[in-house]
Parts: structure tokens; sequence; C-alpha cells
């Protein structure tokens, strides 16, 4: 994925357009994402993170810029998004996997595999309205990484669920990168991100400010949170 | 995929697709996302009864209930005397129903399942025909509320029957065009939802729902208020069902199929226009 000059900017609200503020989104962000590669993205509240995940996804069209990608992409985004209350954990995992582009043999063939990791047993076919947030994550994490897009985009949803289900997701998510996926993933989670990312980048305002080894990036991140 | 192989194959995401092809790309979009749609339509069926009782029976007893109502009214208050209007009130209900529904679910469909494509990317054009196939299958379950007339008002079965589902179809596909059209204000300027609401209440009596097409031309006659009446999409659909349920040979001038048709098709190609160009860019505002 290559993204150029990539501006989005969010509207101020209309009973602010008369002080000073600076609108939020992200500005002229060019990156390029390799194949294989695992990217991390770190940045304070609202610098733009899951903005540039969302663009990256093709979710929203940027204001300017050019984003070029290829292959599958799929966002991982919150617990439980995009999940209905009425339907099963059975159902939502069939709508999720065409809203991803699958067929109904595609999922048939995955549909247990889906089940075995998410845990649930017998509550994956009852209402997802009946599940715990963490048993919403476990089914959202089971499909997100089986229907192995060629990039997944991961929004702060790995550290859900307990200390075991948290261990399998990030195996699962290293399985991924081993089988050549590509992933993008934002996390306040530093420690996950120093072992499983290839390369850092710090987002501040909505523009990168940092972008190298994890480590470097990190500490510049740590420097940035004791400025304030 | 190789790491080469990707980079060669890299496309942008926001390509520029020409303008008047856009009603073509639309259906090609439906169409390779038909197994997504099937899903939705069974996900908001499912949703709709599944703890109701009564389930799938409501589609037919809603329309059944309110025909009661409305008979009463004018038979008890207002009395007319003619035996059939009963299965004329539940003909004018299955009908505005479903383009009352077409409508409102598509122009809503941009923030109602903002949480849907918030994931992946997928055509944003589905979540506005979802709602309205959905509504279809409803029409068509409502429509069994029928059959007792035929057998308590002795109607005639012809083939004219055939041109029910035609009817029902060109009030979905005028509702659903007309719901692309004001998807992307109504995600924009939520107002506009509730301007669509006041507008689809009103149109309720607008409509040939609790009157008929006979019961406007013995009073107003062919004049300009026949034509004003043509303005509104739901008259022929509506009237066109009703014939054909009662086997009666229609009164329809030309012109005013002329003008249905073409509100249909203008309502369509603008709505799948304005909708590609504009959708987009509106969600990022939800």
């Amino acid at each position: 994925m290559r993204l150029d000059g990539i501006t989005l900017e969010y509207p101020v609200p209309r009973q602010y357009r008369k002080e000073d503020i600076q609108s939020s989104g992200v500005r002229k962000i060019s990156l390029e994402v390799k194949q294989g590669e695992v990217l991390g993205i770190v940045g304070r509240n609202g610098s733009g993170k899951s903005t540039l995940l969302k663009i990256m996804a093709g979710v929203f069209p940027p204001d300017s810029g050019i984003i070029s990608s290829w292959g599958s992409v799929s966002l991982l985004a919150g617990v439980g998004v995009g999940f209905h209350k009425e339907l099963t954990g059975r159902e939502n995992a069939y709508l999720y996997g065409a809203l991803m582009g699958r067929t109904q043999t595609q999922i048939d063939e995955l549909i247990d595999e889906i089940r075995s990791f998410a845990e649930l047993k017998h509550h994956f076919d009852r209402p997802i309205r009946t599940y715990s947030s963490g048993m919403k994550s476990r089914l959202g994490i089971s499909v997100a990484t089986a229907f192995k897009p060629d990039l997944l985009l991961i929004d702060e949803v790995l550290g859900v669920g307990d200390a075991s289900f948290r261990k399998k997701s990030e195996e699962r998510v290293k399985e991924m990168i081993a089988e050549s996926g590509t992933v993008v993933i934002v996390s306040h989670s530093l420690g996950l991100l120093s072992s499983i990312c290839s390369r850092i980048i710090l987002l501040e305002n909505g523009s990168i400010v940092s972008s190298g080894e994890p480590k470097q990036t990190l500490n510049d991140y740590s420097s940035l949170l004791n400025l304030d | 995929m190789s790491q080469g192989e990707g980079e060669e194959h890299l496309v942008p995401l926001w390509g520029k697709r020409s303008l008047h092809r856009l009603p073509f790309i639309v259906l090609g979009d439906l169409f390779r996302s038909r197994n997504l749609l099937k899903l939705l339509v069974k996900r908001d069926l499912n949703a709709r009864y599944r703890r109701a009782y009564l389930g799938y029976t409501w589609a037919v007893l809603e329309p059944l209930l309110l025909a009661v109502v409305y008979t009463f009214i004018f038979t008890i208050l207002v009395g007319s005397s003619d035996p059939l209007y009963p299965v004329k009130i539940v003909v004018g209900i299955i009908g505005w129903t479903m383009f009352a529904r077409s409508l409102t679910t598509s122009a809503k469909s941009l923030s109602s399942s903002i949480n849907l494509f918030q994931f992946a990317r997928v055509p944003k054009t589905v979540f506005a025909t979802s709602g309205t196939l959905t509504n279809a299958v409803l029409a068509v379950i409502s429509l069994t509320s029928l059959i007792p007339f035929y057998f308590i008002s002795d109607l005639p079965i012809t083939f004219n029957l055939l041109l029910v589902p035609f009817w029902l179809m060109v009030l979905s596909f005028t509702g659903w065009g007309i719901g692309l059209l004001l998807a992307p204000i109504a995600c924009k300027v939520p107002d506009v939802l509730n301007l669509i609401s006041f507008f689809i209440r009103a149109g309720f009596f607008l409509s040939p729902v609790m009157w008929t097409y006979d019961m406007f031309n013995s009073r107003f006659g062919e004049g300009w208020h026949a034509v004003v009446a043509h303005l509104n999409p739901t008259v022929i659909p509506i009237t066109g069902m009703r014939d054909a349920v009662l086997g009666e040979p229609s009164m329809i001038p030309t012109y005013a199929y002329v003008m249905c048709f073409s509100f249909a098709l203008v309502g369509y190609v603008a709505g799948t226009i304005v909708f590609e160009r504009k959708a987009h860019s509106a969600v990022v505002n939800v």
C-alpha cells in the first residue's frame, strides 16, 4: 500500500468556527507499507491514528493525495463493531465474511476454525446480545484474522479478553505475519508493538513526526509525552 | 503474493468513475455483492421478527388491521357504500408502505450502516439496496392478506394479477432511487431525515391509500388537477395494483404512464450519480 500526500480534515463544529481551532484529521501523510511488514502506529489520543487506518481501509476518501493498494484489506476496530446484536455469533461470522468479499463456500470452509479459535462453544449459536464484551472481541478477532486479508489493519483491539486469549491473539497475528500477511497496528501497548513491529511511526496533530526502528520511535514518543 | 508482485498491482483506491456509466456501475457492484446482499436481507428479516411470537404473521396482520380501521372510518363515519373498499385499502397500504419504507431505509442507509462499512471496503449502495429488498420481501408476504378477499368478495382471478408484483417493483424502484438521491445529504444534515419523515406522513394522505383514482377523477375531472396528481410517483403504481387485484380495466391515460416511468428512471439515474459522487465524503461526518 502506498500513500502519497494524504490529507483528510474533519470539519470544525459550527459553534467553534469563530475560535482559532485547528481541524483534526491527518495532513500530508506519505507512507509505504511493504508486503509482509508489520507497521506500528503510536500517538496521543486525537493524533489521527484511527483516521489514518480508516483511510487505509478505503472507508474514508482523502480530501487530497493518492492512496494505492492491492489485494483485500480489512480493518479490525472496536469491540464487536459491525456485529448485529440479534444475530448469533455464527450468523455474524457469515455476514462479516461476506463484507470481506468472501463467498458462501469460502465461509463454510472456515466457520469451524472461527468457532474453535474464539472459544465460544455453544455461545457461538446464541445472539450476540447475550455476549460479554470480551466474548465479542474474541469473535471479532477470530473472524477478522480467519479470513486472512492481504492487509490487516488493527485498531486497539488486541489487548482484550483474558491473558490466555491475548496471548493467542498475538500468536495469530504473528502467524499471519509469518504467512506473509501484512499488518498495520495501532496500539497503546508499547511492549506488544516493540515485540511484533518491524517499523513504527509516531503521529502528532495528524502528521508523521518520527518513523523508523521501534526502539527509536518509542523513545521519541516517550519524550513527546514527557514534554506535557 | 510476493512483494514485487504486490507493488506491480497497486491500484488507486479512489479512481474516477465516469459519470454517465455510474447507473450501470452501481448495478455491477450490486451483482458482485449479491452474497452480502442476501445475508443483509436475511439479517434484517430475522432481526425484525425474531423476538415476536407471531413472527412474519405481523407482515400480514399489519395491513389487515389498518384496513379495518380505515374501513370503519370511511363506511361508518363518512358513509361510503363501496363493498370493495376494504380490499382497495389493503392494496393501497401495501403499495404505500413499500414505497415509504424503500425511500426511508435507503435515505437513512449511510448513517444507519456506518458500523458495517467501517471495517471493509464495500459498495455503500449495498446497504441502501438491502433495506429496499427486505421491504420487497415483506410486501410480497403482505400480499397474502388479499387471499381472503377473493373468497369474501368473489374477486375474479385473471392474468392481470401478474401486474401486482410489477407495480410493487416500480414503487420499490422509485423509492430506492429517491432514497439514494437524499442519502448523502441526510447523512450530512440530519434534519433532512425529519423532513423525509414529514413528507412520508403527508404523502400518505396525498397518495391513493384511503382514496382511489376514481374518487379523484369524479371530483376533479381530467384538468390540471389530474396532471398535478400524476406528479405523485405513487398514484399510477398503486392504482395499477388495485386494477390488477380487482380485475378491472385501467382508466389511466397514457401520458400518466410516461410520467410515472420517467420519474422512476430519472430518480434512479440521479440517485446513483449523486450517491456515488457524494456518499463517500458524507460518511466522514457521521
